[in-house]
């Protein structure tokens, strides 16, 4: 197939496109809202993904220490929790200093803890796992091994809550995995019909093409093209509009009681151009599909 | 350049063509002729290969087109011009792309399908309007758009079914030097007619079908 014929196939694309602008007009549209779909579920979860990796990544644990221990029970405590693998002895937190924050925390209410007789509340050491797999780590394990230790009181530590995040978010992604498949379907479906209208309304001229010897590929190119270039623009489309919607709504974090919690991020490159991607092949997947059956009719 | 060996062709139960032998040469011109449902366009579709045999064997430049691949029938159209009785010219397309799309549809460059093109156009004397669309034409003008599209490609044989059908007796003589001249240059050319006028004080070869049998040959 030589830059000749591919130059013929191109410029027949086009010109069937801007022959029948609505009707191409309306596929390319209905394209670009299924990929927008798409693309939204596939931000979504990618910020899901994105924060659980982030929080996954930073597994933080309390070790709660017994009121009556001695200095020298502490400076153990505390060696032996900074010899843990990946740990990072983030702060020790003192009985007052518990207290303190629990006053701060209560504001207006903190009234609730004025006939306190004695502070009930122990001290601890901040833990902050960071940068390993949480999976590799078995924290229950660790927590039972810390528990252990003379001096300590309990451990608590933040996987059960993320575990449960995890569980929604898997029920999401295999949520959005039948949509994602139904909107493809929708894309199918529509570049079929949009392809097999526009053959429809030109078999006049591939009967012809095909009495003065044209090639079935010969025919069949510029509404593979076609179908293709559909795809394409309506993935530009899309992704514009996804970017667009982006920059005008979104936060940098998100913030919950005032203070950022999530950060938000933006597809990366590889995840564009997948969207990209996929509109060009279900839009040649579609004509592919219209064009084989109107040569085998 | 032409055979056919025992040819049938059947539409359902309705027997369009029986048992023709028939063997054209190289340069030849000929008549098919018959009244009306002899079968006359039936054999020109059958030798085109758009329709294939029900029984016997079509053998052109001896190629069989019962076991030719799809695309090779692709590429012996090319060397094949059919002049439509309807004349399947596109309306959307001028007289030129008209005719182009036989050379387009080769690979052949841009540049020199210009030139053929242009050169088809001027034999069939439709220079002047190449840019005009088909029904912007009178019916004898479409008909020497469909002759110059069938005739681009320098075909070894040139079929028409009733060229002349829906015009006047001054196109149709030009219309018949114009295959004549074509005949001349090497061209095998195939008329199949029902007009008697068309065949009178002709030397040429006339094949005569009557329901779907081949009568006699002159």
């Amino acid at each position: 197939m030589g830059l000749r014929n591919w130059a013929y196939y191109s410029k027949h694309a086009f010109i069937n496109i801007f022959g029948n602008r609505l009707v191409h007009a309306i596929s390319i549209g209905t394209i670009a809202s299924s990929l927008i779909l798409f693309g939204s579920f596939i931000l979504l979860f990618y910020n899901l993904n994105h924060w659980m990796l982030e929080w996954g990544q930073s597994l933080s644990m309390s070790v709660y220490l017994q009121d009556e221990i001695d200095q020298k029970t502490k400076a153990r405590i505390e060696s032996l929790l900074k010899n843990l693998p990946s740990a990072e002895l983030k702060e020790y937190i003192s009985k007052d200093r518990a207290m303190e924050d629990l006053i701060d925390g209560l504001g207006v209410h903190s009234g609730l803890l004025e006939g306190l007789k004695e502070n009930p509340l122990p001290a601890s050491f901040e833990i902050i796992f960071k940068d390993v797999n949480i999976r590799q780590l078995d924290p229950q394990g660790m927590k039972e091994e810390i528990e252990k230790i003379e001096g300590v009181q309990e451990v608590q530590y933040s996987e059960e809550w993320l575990d449960r995040l995890e569980g929604l978010v898997y029920v999401l992604k295999v949520a959005g995995f039948i949509i994602a498949g139904f909107l493809c379907l929708a894309v199918l479906f529509i570049t079929t019909n949009t392809i097999k209208l526009t053959i429809y309304s030109r078999r006049d001229e591939v009967e012809i093409l095909k009495l003065v010897g044209a090639t079935d590929w010969f025919v069949k190119m510029p509404f593979l093209i076609e179908g293709a270039i559909q795809g394409l623009v309506g993935g530009v489309i899309a992704l514009s509009t996804i970017s667009l919607l982006f920059l005008l709504f979104s936060m940098d974090k998100v913030h919950i009681i005032g203070l950022p919690v999530l950060e938000i991020v933006f597809l990366p490159m590889a995840h564009l151009a997948f969207i990209i991607l996929l509109g060009l092949i279900l839009g040649l997947i579609g004509s592919f599909i219209a064009v084989g059956r109107f040569f085998d009719a | 350049m032409i055979q056919l060996f025992r040819v049938s062709k059947s539409f359902g139960t309705s027997k369009a063509l029986q048992d023709i032998n028939l063997r054209i040469r190289k340069g030849e011109f000929v008549f098919v002729t018959g009244p009306s449902g002899a079968g006359k366009t039936t054999l020109l579709r059958l030798i085109f290969g758009t329709e294939p045999p029900t029984e016997g064997q079509i053998l052109i430049r001896g190629i069989n087109l019962n076991r030719i691949r799809r695309t090779s029938l692709d590429l012996l159209r090319r060397r094949m011009g059919f002049v439509f009785q309807d004349f399947k010219l596109l309306s959307r397309k001028t007289v030129f792309q008209n005719v182009a799309i036989a050379l387009e549809v080769t690979g052949e460059r841009p540049a020199i399908v210009r030139k053929k093109t242009h050169q088809a156009l001027k034999a069939v004397g439709l220079s002047k309007k190449e840019e005009l669309f088909p029904l912007q034409l009178s019916g004898g003008e479409q008909q020497r758009v469909a002759i110059a599209r069938a005739v681009v490609n320098d075909p070894l044989i040139l079929i028409a079914d009733e060229p002349t059908g829906n015009l006047d007796p001054d196109i149709t003589r030009d219309i018949m030097i114009l295959f004549r001249s074509i005949n001349l240059r090497g061209t095998t050319v195939i008329i199949a007619t029902h007009s008697q006028e068309l065949m009178k004080d002709t030397e040429q070869r006339i094949i005569l079908l009557k329901e779907g049998r081949m009568l006699r040959e002159r």
